[in-house]
């Protein structure tokens, strides 16, 4: 069989086997094995923990952990609630402060948390609870938290871009680099959205601006001093000559377990616990799909279907836009179902070369595809942040939550469309920080 | 007929464009031109396995030739330790003629015990940079926190009042951009690729007197070999040869380009003397000579084996 | 549809080697997320190492990757007993009752093959490195076997765990793919 055919196959085979409900390592894995059994011979199988090992064998991956205990320690506190209710108070002067200050919240929370779902839980929690309180249609005060988690891979630290990083050899400090202002930008278009939807809805009076005492507005600023602390920190840490990118992130973790215990008085062993159990949990998750991901690449490459793909799709000569196009439709559908890490990892080492000869900038182009793994999150059938959502505010129902986020879908595939009109809202902080590529 | 072919699976982790792959390259296309249906496939930028882990693999024949510095499995075999070892080769030609010695035969003695042999023998040079003083002479890098590219010469390092801080070699350059990191001692191809002209003020390079060489053959399963056909034994042996030739040459190349890409890069050249290399000699001595002597059986004996190759 | 893990943790239905099981896939849980507490310590100190009293740092970067390694390993079956691999049921929400029951346990015969595997060479690759001497090539040079153990005992655990999971679908203790019946 020939290369390409066999792609095929083994791209229908994995379709089918990740949908019968195993878990999303353990089926890249089966796949894996069968084909290199069948098209490799027996023998093959013997490597397969040696791949498997090989590819956790990386410093880098440390960072995925910590970036998530960040998130974790500092969203068992109600530091995501002080944070959006300092900047509720501060913006007197716009309407819609509390989905503006919700989403803002959510944006510098990003700043500290590597992935999405910690994101959504530290500023849903009390977020979503007091927007619906205060009047705002439960579509709006869903969507909004649920579209403004995903900032959590976009906005820098970010798990989904280090594991971009690694496997595409690009440096994480550009990639975190070139986030920041795309995630502006859709917290930009989110808030636009949230307020012309609350305000069509005929909720006028509810985006009515209230008014703080300067009294109230001073005596919550001392809350928001531990996420100065942190981002300083992590800052100083990173630029100040101190520790290296991935470095950086066991000093964030440790800051935020420290600040949790000291100034949030996280005390009892039960709920620190909690904390470490739960990063666990999603650390060893997003681990075990980066080995056995590892081990799918090795299948693909060792049976030349990689090679092919990359080799025939350059031979196509469409134009470089038609190609975007397909991609991104591509990585749309494959963000539908599956988790982040897993698309990029087993997408980024077929694509990047295509988009490298089709001469797109690999910064961008990891923006691109991190927008499209957020609208993944937001949508069915696996959508975590609308699972998060779901868990905080059981009474909303999904239907109600999925209908809520799919404006913000729209806002991404928006944001999508700019970026390739102006790939300079990428390029130019990390232009300007690191110097040109 | 090309459809029943013998297929041959080449690994290594440069990209397309390193001298490395090039070698592999002209032994492939040799090949495929002497028409005795052998194809060699190339799986550069570790495509197929990553950079350490390629020697299990090719021991086992699940892949049937690499590319391969042979120090990064001194772990398994302690004497490939010396195939990166400070101040044992003088220069390029040096290399060669070590490369025909007793001591190189002693470590394919010890490689066809994994049923390995090697097609392309080869050495690669490499230099210093730093971001403050250049580095010539042990007492620079004192004090300095330093990255060695081998575990030889960060124990000479070390014993030079060096600090050595272990890290990945993707994050060198921002190491050295905020200066977690003054000092690296690597390859001259790493150099331009890690593009760490941006970030170092001073560049030693491999000229007539270096201190850095490593030992990156291309290697082939044994018993892979000896399955082959005459006609294709000798198509192979004949684009080795070739091969090796042309690597020798391209490998003293390498480290002139390194330093026209620093000198573009207003970046100082610095030049080590035969005292620098003599002051640094003593110092492995005592540190990494030692302690290979007193981790591998026999070691002296090899190692005096090395010494002796004019 | 993909679910919160927390929402539906292993049923054991009282028996007691399930219940066993599961209490040793929660031991492996609290080892590893002391492994990765353990590389939040050591990065930090290595940091300080090399920043603040300006020594060498030879071991640590070596040990977080190997502790991170483990931890990922002997998480395997923690994480399978909280059902929290992410995984996408699409055919099996759409599929009712017997079907979907049947359903689940190839998948779970599928996974424990693979792992199974996996486990035999996994094992046959830390008996080379123990039965050899293999080091790392570093300054520190540790003896590989150490970090190599953590595959056969992870994936082991983790295959455990699976035939558990097996079992107690078997007994109608647990439900398939946690889904309720409907
Ligand atoms: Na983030
Ligand atoms: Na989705």
């Amino acid at each position: 069989m020939d290369p390409l055919s066999l792609g095929l196959l083994v791209a229908f085979m994995t379709i089918v086997v990740l949908f019968s409900g195993v878990s999303v390592a353990s089926g890249l894995l089966i796949v894996s094995a069968g084909f290199l059994l069948v098209f490799d011979g027996i023998r093959s199988l013997e490597l397969m923990p040696e791949i498997f090992f090989g590819k956790l064998n990386s410093f880098a991956l440390l960072s995925i952990p910590m970036f998530i205990i960040m998130g974790a320690a500092i969203s068992s506190t109600r530091a995501g609630a002080d944070l959006y209710e300092a900047l509720e108070r501060w913006l007197t002067r716009v309407p819609g402060g509390l989905v503006m200050s919700n989403l803002g919240a959510c944006a510098l929370f990003s700043a500290m948390s590597g992935s999405s779902p910690a994101t959504c839980a530290a500023i849903g929690k009390m977020g979503i609870p007091e927007m619906r309180k205060r009047g705002y249609p439960d579509e709006v005060a869903a969507g909004s938290i649920a579209a403004g988690g995903t900032l959590g891979i976009l906005i820098p630290p970010s798990v989904t871009m280090i594991v971009y990083g690694i496997a595409t050899e690009t440096s994480i400090g550009r990639l975190f680099l070139s986030g920041v202002l795309p995630g502006l930008l859709l917290v930009g278009l989110f808030m636009a959205w949230s307020v012309f939807h609350t305000f069509r809805y005929g909720s006028a009076d509810v985006l009515a601006r209230r008014t703080y005492t300067l009294k109230q507005k001073l005596e919550i600023l001392p809350r928001v001093i531990p996420f100065i602390i942190i981002i300083v920190g992590v800052l100083y840490a990173m630029y100040g000559g101190i520790a290296t990118p991935s470095e950086t992130a066991a000093v964030g973790a440790l800051l935020c377990l420290v600040i949790a215990m000291v100034i949030y008085r996280l005390w009892s062993p039960k709920k620190l616990w909690t904390i470490l159990s739960d990063s666990t949990r999603e650390s060893v998750m997003i681990l075990f799909i980066i080995g056995a991901a590892g081990v799918f690449s090795y299948m693909l490459s060792s049976l030349f279907i990689t090679q092919s793909i990359a080799a025939w799709i350059s031979d196509l000569e469409v134009n470089r836009w038609v190609l975007m196009g397909i991609v991104n439709v591509f990585l749309l559908v494959a963000g539908f179902f599956l988790p982040p890490v897993a698309v990029i990892l087993m997408a980024a080492p077929i694509l990047l070369p295509i988009i490298l000869a089709a001469e797109f900038d690999p910064y961008w182009f990891a923006v691109i595809l991190t927008i499209n793994m957020e609208i993944g999150l937001i949508s069915p059938p696996v959508g975590l942040n609308l699972y998060v959502i779901n868990s905080i505010a059981p009474d909303i129902k999904l239907k109600t939550i999925l209908r809520g986020s799919m404006p913000y879908v729209g806002c991404m595939v928006l944001a999508i469309v700019i970026l390739c009109v102006f790939p300079g809202i990428v390029s130019w902080l990390p232009n300007l920080v690191m110097g040109p590529v | 007929s090309a459809a029943n072919a013998t297929e041959l699976r080449l690994s290594h982790q440069w990209s397309t464009g390193d001298v490395r792959h090039k070698v592999a390259e002209m032994i492939a296309t040799d090949v495929a031109a002497a028409g005795v249906d052998l194809d060699i496939k190339i799986f550069p930028s570790e495509s197929l396995l990553k950079a350490r882990e390629q020697y299990n693999p090719l021991s086992r024949g699940q892949v049937d030739m690499i590319v391969y510095p042979l120090s990064y499995s001194g772990g398994q075999r302690g004497e490939y330790n010396l195939t990166l070892m400070p101040g044992l080769v003088k220069n390029h030609d040096h290399a060669a003629r070590l490369n025909e010695s007793p001591f190189m035969e002693e470590i394919e003695k010890i490689l066809a015990e994994d049923d390995i042999m090697v097609l392309v023998h080869g050495y690669l040079a490499g230099g210093f940079a730093s971001v403050g003083e250049c580095i010539t002479r042990p007492e620079h890098v004192n004090g300095l926190s330093t990255r060695a590219a081998g575990k030889s010469f960060e124990e000479m390092l070390a014993a030079a009042g060096a600090s050595i801080s272990s890290m990945a070699s993707s994050e060198v350059y921002n190491a050295m951009q905020t200066g977690v990191l003054q000092a690296v001692n690597t390859s001259s191809s790493s150099f331009a690729s890690f593009r760490l002209q941006e970030q170092v003020k001073c560049y030693t390079p491999a000229a007539d007197v270096a201190l850095w060489f490593m030992y990156q053959p291309v290697l082939m399963n044994k018993s892979t070999f000896d399955g082959l056909s005459d006609a294709q034994k000798e198509a192979l042996t004949a684009a080795a040869a070739k091969a090796e030739a042309w690597y020798l040459q391209e490998a003293k190349a390498e480290d002139a380009a390194s330093v026209e890409v620093f000198k573009a890069a207003g970046v100082e050249i610095a030049a080590m003397t035969q005292d620098d290399f003599n002051a640094w000699l003593e110092l492995a001595k005592t540190s990494s000579y030692k302690s290979f002597v007193d981790s591998v059986p026999n070691g002296q004996a090899l190692l005096d084996m090395a010494l002796a190759v004019e | 549809m993909a679910t919160l893990p927390s929402t539906r943790a292993a049923s054991t239905g009282g028996y007691l080697v399930l219940r066993l099981i599961k209490g040793l896939s929660t031991v492996c849980g609290w080892v590893s997320a002391l492994m990765i507490l353990a590389s939040v310590l050591i990065t930090c100190q290595m940091i300080f190492v090399r920043f603040v009293m300006e020594k060498s740092t030879i071991w640590q970067t070596e040990a977080v990757i190997y502790l991170m390694i483990g931890a990922t390993l002997l998480g395997l079956p923690y994480v399978q007993s909280l059902r929290g691999h992410v995984n996408v049921d699409l055919i099996p929400i759409l599929i009712k009752g017997r079907a979907r029951n049947v359903l689940a346990g190839v998948v779970l015969l599928m996974t424990m093959a693979v792992v199974s595997v996996i486990l035999f060479y996994a094992f046959e690759n830390w008996h080379f490195a123990w039965e050899r001497g293999w080091r790392s090539e570093t300054v520190w040079a540790p003896k590989l076997w150490i970090p190599y153990l953590a595959l056969p005992l992870g994936f082991g655990l983790y295959l455990l765990q699976l035939a558990a999971d097996f079992v107690a679908l078997v007994l109608g203790v647990d439900r398939a793919f946690g889904l309720e019946d409907n």
